[in-house]
Formats: structure tokens, sequence, C-alpha cells
């Protein structure tokens, strides 16, 4: 029982560094199956339990799949292809749409392209900063995960012809949802996810019906450089500013967070359609997270204000003042709107939110 | 009164007749069922693919299950401020309520009524397509695109069918 799941991190960290990623990225993968072994070690405990999580997140980057599933929330059901592959110059993913008119996304290296209405079109880029994984939670951020949820094992199951571990996370408070996922008892990878509302209805779920491990998945769809390709590639990114995304401090706060929400990124963004900067802030609870989008009103007339959901995730948008203010989040709609609520202009330097301090109407 | 009823609708009642004869369905609450009775039996012997039990009850039962309106239209034009103000005052005191009732009630009344508000309303396709984008922006900060890989981008693309 050396191996604890916290190598998960150390393994990672060591990979940023190491020129044979490829390789190491397949050892890691077999890796998982001995980083599972040492959490059922810990089965039972709480921390065990959350330490699945981390195996998860894990897996799910180093490991090469393929398969369909099923996404199903409001009496709705559409199934899609995934395509995961670890590769020299990092993890390439492909999802498709199965139902409907073709729709496609394609990641790799925080990059996002998404295929839709007969156009490539570049969604954002993060440049080449990785994003911060959930391998590499900070031991405050899972202390606040232990905080906040109650982790249970609750049995086994077998989803696509694997067998599962089945682990409930039940929030203390009713400001979040309740997740119930099915971890790969070897791979660790995640093959069903259900999120719960207090009344233990599903908000929404993920489920594999067919999976792929390893072995020879096709990567005839992996574009090295996109904008290469013969697709017209459309991007939101200004030319001016070629990453579309820098660090600030916009002077904006949330007095309202659930408890162990933790503010992990304040950035201002080029956005699909719009014509200017928006300021984004995300809080995360390490299970979940709620974007605060600021932007000056523009008075468009087909803003539509009010709240909006898609499975677990819920969206509340109102104008306030001169500002158009945007939550998102995979919380209850009463988390989001006592957010909401909550934002206001603290100082800094964004000129628009000391114009908008000075002449705030309310 | 039967007799009268069926004449009534063949058209064969002299106009003061007929109008003093509406009055009296209309009190009378038996006369009233087999008016809408004869009405029925009409419309299924002009049109039998199309048979509507005791209609105005139900667009009545219809009208009391409607959820209130929060969902509204942002900005007026100046010169239709007028026309609106009214109409927009009565949204902003629903969206009050409605956002009032969630606090009270804690439950997740608000996201079924806003499913519902959606699917009563022709700008669904619009709000969609608008959130997408915030949607989009949202994941790829989210711990649960850690936990569900690039599963859980089927958010951000999902329902695009609808749109035109």
């Amino acid at each position: 029982m050396e191996v604890h799941p916290t190598s998960a991190r150390f393994l990672t960290g060591q990979m940023k560094n190491n020129s044979k990623r490829y390789q190491m990225a397949r050892f890691c993968a077999a890796l998982c199956g001995v980083l599972v072994a040492a959490v059922n070690a810990y089965a039972g405990s709480q921390q065990g339990d959350l330490d699945w999580l981390k195996v998860v997140a894990f897996a799910g980057h180093q490991t090469d799949y393929s398969g369909i599933f099923v996404y199903q929330y409001d009496n709705r059901v559409e199934t899609s292809r995934i395509t995961h592959v670890v590769e020299m110059d990092g993890e390439y993913e492909k999802l498709e749409s199965l139902d409907g008119p073709k729709r496609e996304i394609i990641r790799h290296h925080g990059q996002v392209w998404c295929y839709i209405n007969h156009k490539m079109i570049q969604m954002n880029s993060q440049g080449q900063t990785p994003r911060s994984r959930f391998a590499d939670l900070l031991p405050e951020q899972l202390s606040s995960l232990s905080a906040n949820y109650q982790a249970n094992e609750v049995g086994m199951e077998r989803v696509a012809g694997y067998n599962t571990q089945v682990i409930f996370l039940r929030p203390n408070d009713s400001l979040r949802y309740a997740h119930k996922i099915w971890v790969h008892t070897d791979s660790g990878l995640l093959l069903k996810a259900s999120v719960l509302n207090e009344k233990n209805e599903v908000v929404e779920q993920y489920a594999f019906t067919q999976l792929q491990l390893n072995g020879n998945i096709d990567r005839s769809w992996i574009v090295r450089d996109v904008s290469a390709g013969k697709q017209k590639v459309e991007s939101i990114i200004p030319s001016d500013n070629s990453k579309g995304i820098t660090e600030v401090n916009s002077g904006w706060t949330a007095d309202f967070m659930p408890t162990g929400f933790r503010k992990t990124k304040e950035i201002s963004r080029a956005m699909y359609g719009k014509h200017r900067p928006v300021t984004q802030m995300v809080y995360s609870d390490g299970l979940s997270a709620v974007s605060i989008f600021i932007e000056p009103d523009d008075k468009d007339e087909d803003d539509i204000e009010g709240l909006f959901s898609r499975g677990a995730v819920n969206v509340y948008h109102k104008v306030t003042g001169s500002h158009l203010i945007t939550v998102v989040g995979e919380v209850p709609p009463r988390t989001l709107i006592q957010v909401y609520h909550s934002v206001r202009f603290n100082g800094g330097d964004y000129l628009l939110g000391a114009i908008y301090c000075t002449f705030m109407p309310e | 009164m039967k007799q009268e009823i069926s004449a009534l609708m063949d058209g064969e009642l002299f106009e003061d007749d007929a109008e003093g004869f509406l009055k009296r369905i209309e009190r009378d609450s038996d006369a009233h069922k087999d008016w809408e009775l004869y009405h029925l039996i009409g419309d299924v012997l002009r049109q039998p693919d199309h048979i509507h039990g005791d209609l105005s009850a139900k667009v009545r039962e219809r009208m009391r299950d409607e959820p209130t309106i929060f969902v509204r239209r942002g900005h007026a034009g100046n010169q239709k401020m007028l026309t609106f103000a009214l109409s927009a005052a009565a949204s902003l005191s629903a969206i009050g309520v409605v956002a009032w009732m969630s606090m009270q009630i804690g439950s997740e009344a608000l996201p079924s009524l806003a499913m519902q508000q959606n699917s009563v309303r022709p700008v669904k396709a619009q709000i969609q397509r608008y959130n997408s984008d915030y949607l989009m922006a949202h994941q790829e900060f989210s711990p649960s695109t850690d936990m569900n890989g690039g599963a859980s981008y089927i958010r951000t693309v999902s329902y695009r069918s609808d749109e035109k």
C-alpha cells in the first residue's frame, strides 16, 4: 500500500518536464490500476472515498479510449461518440453528436474547436498555459471537498460491460447538487455520472453504453494544425490579442458564495459574438463551479433576461445598472440567484467598473 | 329545450328569440351542458378526427396552470417606453415573486417553471444560442470537465438542433 493516490499529482507534475511524455502517459495509464488498488485499501474511510475523485481525473487525462455515451436530461436523451487519445504533444479529444445535425467539438491543449452549422469555429484558446487539473487538487481544496460533501462507496455495478465502483457524494447543504459516480475498477475511468437535486431526482446523467479502452483507437481525425486543414476556421480571438484571455483584477466581487467555493480564475476574455472583452470570475468547491460574467450592457434587443437550465448547469442572466451580469454554474438555481444578487463593484483597475460605481442607480 | 337548442344551432330561430334563448342557456347549467354536447356531436359528425370534449373547461384549466411569465424582453425603444412601462413593471414584479417563492420553498420550482416557460415561448432557440456561448466559456474552467472529460461539453452543443 505504498502507492498513495496522491502520487497521481506527483506523476503529472513530473510529466510536464518529460520529453518522453507519450511513453510516460502509457506508463501512467497502466499505473492507474495500481492507484485504484491503493484507493481500494482505503475503502470505507471518507478520505479514501474522496481519493476516488483524483483517480477519476487522472485516468480521464491519461487513458486512451473511444466510446458511445448517452446524455440524459429533462426527458431528453442524446447519443454521442467520444474519442480521447494521448499523443506526444498532449491530449486530443473529439466529441461528436450521433443524433440530429452534425456537431463536433475537438479539444487539444486548452484549445477548443467547434464544428457547428457547417462551420469550424475556434471557440477559445488558453495559449500554452495548461489549465489546473483535478489531479493537481491542492490539499486545502481537498479538505474543502471533505468539509462540504459526504463521500460514500455505495456498491458495485456493471456499466457498459465493465465493473464499476459506485460513489455517492452528498453535499452538506442544499446550495449544491449531489453527485453519483460509477468508476471503472480497473482503469479508474468515469463510466457513468448522475447529478441529483435535494429531492434525489436525477437532474442530468451521462453513461457509456459502449467503450473501447486503450488498444487500437482511430487517430486519423487528429489534425496537428486545424487552421491548416481544408476547413475554413473562424476565430473569435482578436488579432491584436493572440491569447484572447488575460488575467485581471476587475474590482468586481461576489459577497455570497456557498462555503468552500474559492476563486480559481479572474480573467478578461474575448467571447464569440461579443465585440468587447468580458470579465469572467470562476469559483469552485472542487466538484462544481460558478462563473460570473460581467460586461457593459449593450442594450441588445435580443437579450433575454431570466433563468435558463440545461441539465445540471443553470444560467441566470440579467441587467443591473449599466452592466449585464450572467451567472453560470452546476449548482441549483437558488444558489445562482443568491450569487447574482451579491455581485458588486469593489474598486479596481477596470475603468468601466469605476464609472458604474460612480453612477450606480441603486 | 333540447329542440330549441337544436333549432338555434341550425339557425332556425328568429334573432330576438335566439338572443333570449342564449341568455337562458347561460343561466341554466343543464341547458349549457346540452349546448356543448350538441356542438360536440356536430363537430364529430363534421370532423371525426378532431374530437374535443369540454373544451372551454380545458382552456380554463390550462390557463390556471400557465406559469407566471418571468422571462421578459429587455429594453423597449424610447418611443415604446410608455406602452411597455406597465407590462414591464408587471413582469418585473413577477420575477420578484418567483425569486421570492424559490427562496421560500427552497425547491426546484424555479427551473421547472423556466423549462415550461421555454416550451411555450418562441424565443426558446434564441435563449439557447445566447447561453451556449456562456456555457462553453464556463465549461473550460469547471472541474466537471476534469471529471467527465469532454463529455460534459455535450451541454454546450446539445439542443442546438432546435435552432435555425
